[in-house]
């Protein structure tokens, strides 16, 4: 999942800020948890568990940080 | 990894086993190169061990060697000069840190296991479960912990486990008593058998057949200070406890089946719900002990080898009391 994330293009790096838990750890599973996430992979954006369960594809990735981002600075 | 062993801004525990003196262990830990809680496990002066304690506490290691060094009591050594050995140890790499939790793996391969739920201090129903078990064909008995509790029998159980062939397994009760801070209302124990429920394995590690089994009693192992996330068993347990709550959320199922091939363990047996539950997933057993009794019924569970297969059962007798 990280990596479908990484090759994002750069305009689109430049939105975001990526941060992957291990679910090995407690500290992914209490994350995990506070998503109310059921399965993995998941793919959560500004908090929100978006994908879950499955890698989106790269096109509907970008798609849905690009309208995030469009409504989050709609009013800048 | 041994360059580790010098680095002197993280806190380090250790457990060295002794030579020829009454405790078989010191734990210690050694932070920013200064002693800290040294503790003489299992046996010795408990009065002079706890003097050692403070008067080094917060010492450099390289200072207070040169007063534990050599000192005779018998065998031709000392608690100090066993300590002083323990620090050396440490310092050409001879001992490494401790692990972060106490893992100890049964060397027989049972065809046959009893597991008992937590017994907190009730003595009558131990009894009455080996007699049980024995006669069931039972070949060895793992206790999860907690073996002891608001009990006034938590004494005569320590005294009657230590003498039976019954693995013990540390639970939260037993390792706040080995800490000295036990709830209030417990009666209170002597300084060896708190060293004996100190030195209790965390996660008992076993066979089945072609299955590794572990079993445990709950999450304080997570919360203890130095649980680290990758220790071999790490992942089973932060599994059970805290992505799936004991097994009792299904919703995360599918994450818990997701992360079982990275599982070393075939079975995972744990018992601080008090509650009985028996899950396969992924062809992983995930086993709940109930209470070792329950208003006139004893029960116990029992993992057994079966046409090749592992089997879990739920055995029940009647009482007249516990």
């Amino acid at each position: 999942m990280a990596e479908s994330v990484k090759v994002l293009p750069q305009d689109i790096q430049e939105i975001i800020e990526v941060r992957e838990w291990d679910m090995r750890t407690r500290e992914g599973v209490q994350r995990f948890r506070e998503l109310k996430a059921k399965s993995l992979p998941s793919v959560a954006l500004d908090g929100d568990l978006v994908y879950e369960a499955l890698i989106p594809m790269q096109e509907e990735l970008i798609d849905e940080i690009r309208r995030r981002y469009k409504e989050k600075n709609r009013n800048e | 990894m041994v360059s580790d062993m010098f680095e002197k801004t993280k806190t380090k525990r250790f457990i060295y086993p002794t030579k020829g003196v009454c405790p078989p262990e010191i734990h210690f830990k050694i932070t920013d190169g200064t002693l800290e809680e040294i503790r003489f496990v299992g046996g010795g002066c408990p009065g002079n061990a706890q003097l050692v304690a403070r008067l080094l506490k917060g010492k450099p290691i390289e200072e207070v060697l040169k007063y534990l060094v050599g000192i005779d009591c018998r065998n031709g050594t000392s608690c100090p000069d066993q300590l002083a050995a323990a620090v050396s140890a440490t310092e050409n790499g001879r001992l490494k840190p401790a692990e972060s939790f106490r893992v100890h793996t049964d060397p027989s391969a049972g065809q046959r296991i009893g597991l008992i739920g937590a017994l907190e201090g009730n003595i009558a129903v131990l009894e009455k479960l080996i007699e049980g078990m024995h006669a069931g064909g039972v070949e060895t008995i793992y206790c999860l912990g907690n073996q002891t509790g608001n009990s006034a029998d938590n004494h005569r159980l320590i005294q009657k486990l230590r003498k039976q062939k019954i693995y013990a397994l540390q639970g939260e009760n037993d390792w706040c008593y080995a800490q000295g801070q036990e709830n209030e209302s417990m009666p209170p124990l002597e300084q060896k058998e708190r060293d004996w429920l100190l030195q209790l394995p965390q996660v008992l590690s076993f066979q089945m057949q072609t299955k590794k089994g572990i079993a445990f009693f709950g999450d304080y192992i997570q919360r203890l200070p130095d649980y680290s996330d990758f220790e071999p068993f790490a992942l089973e347990m932060n599994m059970v406890c805290g992505l799936t709550d004991f097994m009792q959320d299904e919703t995360v199922f599918p994450a818990l089946e997701a992360m079982i091939p990275q599982f070393q363990a075939d079975i995972i047996v744990f018992s601080q719900l008090k509650k009985w539950g028996n899950w396969r997933i992924a062809g992983k057993d995930f086993i709940s002990l109930g209470p070792a009794w329950d208003a006139n019924r004893l029960s116990w569970g029992q993992l057994e080898v079966a046409d090749e297969e592992i089997e879990f059962k739920i055995m029940k007798a009647e009482t007249e009391g516990g």
